[in-house]
């Protein structure tokens, strides 16, 4: 019963926590962020299970945060506000070329995480990039300039 | 049986941005959330300062006395305590409340059951249930004389307890354990 109860708020707390840590630019995990992962894992999971280690507490544990995933993805299907509430929504972050500077502070997102997305669309530099997007899974995607006289 | 799946046009209702990109930015909503985040971290630096203040207990805001008017019992103990988490109470008797070398305590049950004590140092010599509470006798010499229960509580909230001296007016006080 107890590890039942602390695997609902931990998992809740953990989405709150991680969602307003903001998203990591580019989707993919640094050194740092497994840090953060592994810590928090860590520390939320002694809570949860609590001084009962048997494999009937830990089972119960595990279903519940399962049964709480799944219940959590139905509802942001049924209500779209919640996914936006949840998992963000895209921001443009570079629009005609020119870059939204209040965007990127409020997002955290440096000049150089958009040269980064650039280059790994093959794009050389940002001044041939038009559109610049920050993904709900915190990618970047890139939309390049139409070249002139295409039609 | 001609079986056919279920199929749903795809519907291109997705705002857009400059009339040509379909990214489904909602602006408003995010500098709502830029706001929302800054009090979810106002709070969590609140938390922690309280917690650091002792606020949440194991610390200096946690830490209580309470004594007899007459002097012959001081309690030390948190007044914050966390569930499954050790804490010490401290019992300081006074010469007065010392008998033919004997020392006589009396805890109330929530001492036991609620606060979940784990262990008496030094050890009773005798222990007589009854009146709501449990009654330890300790051989005693004179003062200073310190007697530590180990409470490892298990039950979340506010509790009160009692302990004193036979026959003597008691500490009684509340207790508010965190999950």
């Amino acid at each position: 019963m107890g590890t039942i109860l602390h695997a609902i708020a931990g998992y809740f707390f953990l989405m709150i926590v991680v969602r307003v840590l903001t998203r990591r630019p580019g989707g993919q995990m640094t050194l740092s962020d497994f840090v953060l992962v592994f810590l928090m894992g860590g520390v939320i999971i002694l809570s949860t299970a609590g001084n009962d280690r048997s494999l009937t507490n830990c089972t119960c544990a595990v279903i519940t945060i399962g049964l709480l995933h799944r219940m959590v993805s139905w509802a942001k299907i049924k209500v779209p506000r919640l996914g936006a509430i949840i998992d963000g929504t895209p921001i443009v972050l570079m629009k005609h070329g020119q870059i939204e500077d209040e965007i990127m502070r409020g997002m955290q997102v440096q000049r150089a995480d958009l040269e980064a997305a650039a280059r790994l669309k093959g794009i050389p530099s940002l001044d041939k990039a038009d559109y610049a997007i920050l993904e709900r899974n915190g990618g970047i995607s890139i939309i390049e300039k139409e070249e002139e006289g295409d039609s | 049986m001609d079986t056919q799946a279920e199929l749903k046009p795809v519907g291109d209702n997705v705002p857009k941005v400059d009339g040509t990109i379909a990214v489904g930015e909602d602006l408003e909503f995010q500098r709502r959330w830029w706001k929302f985040e800054k009090v979810v971290w106002s709070f969590f630096v609140l938390l922690l300062i309280a917690d650091l203040a002792g606020a949440l207990g194991r610390g200096p805001l946690a830490n209580a006395k309470r004594e007899t008017a007459d002097g012959t019992l001081q309690v030390k103990y948190e007044r914050i305590q966390r569930e499954n988490t050790s804490s010490i109470m401290t019992l300081l008797p006074g010469q007065a409340a010392v008998h033919d070398g004997k020392l006589q305590l009396f805890v109330s049950d929530s001492i036991l059951k609620e606060f979940g004590a784990q262990r008496i140092i030094p050890q009773p010599e005798t222990s007589v249930v009854g009146a709501g509470g449990v009654t330890y006798t300790f051989p005693a010499t004179s003062t200073p004389m310190t007697v530590q229960f180990e409470l490892k509580p298990s039950f979340i909230g506010l509790h009160p307890f009692t302990i004193g001296v036979p026959g003597d007016e008691p500490v009684q006080a509340k207790a508010f354990v965190l999950p």
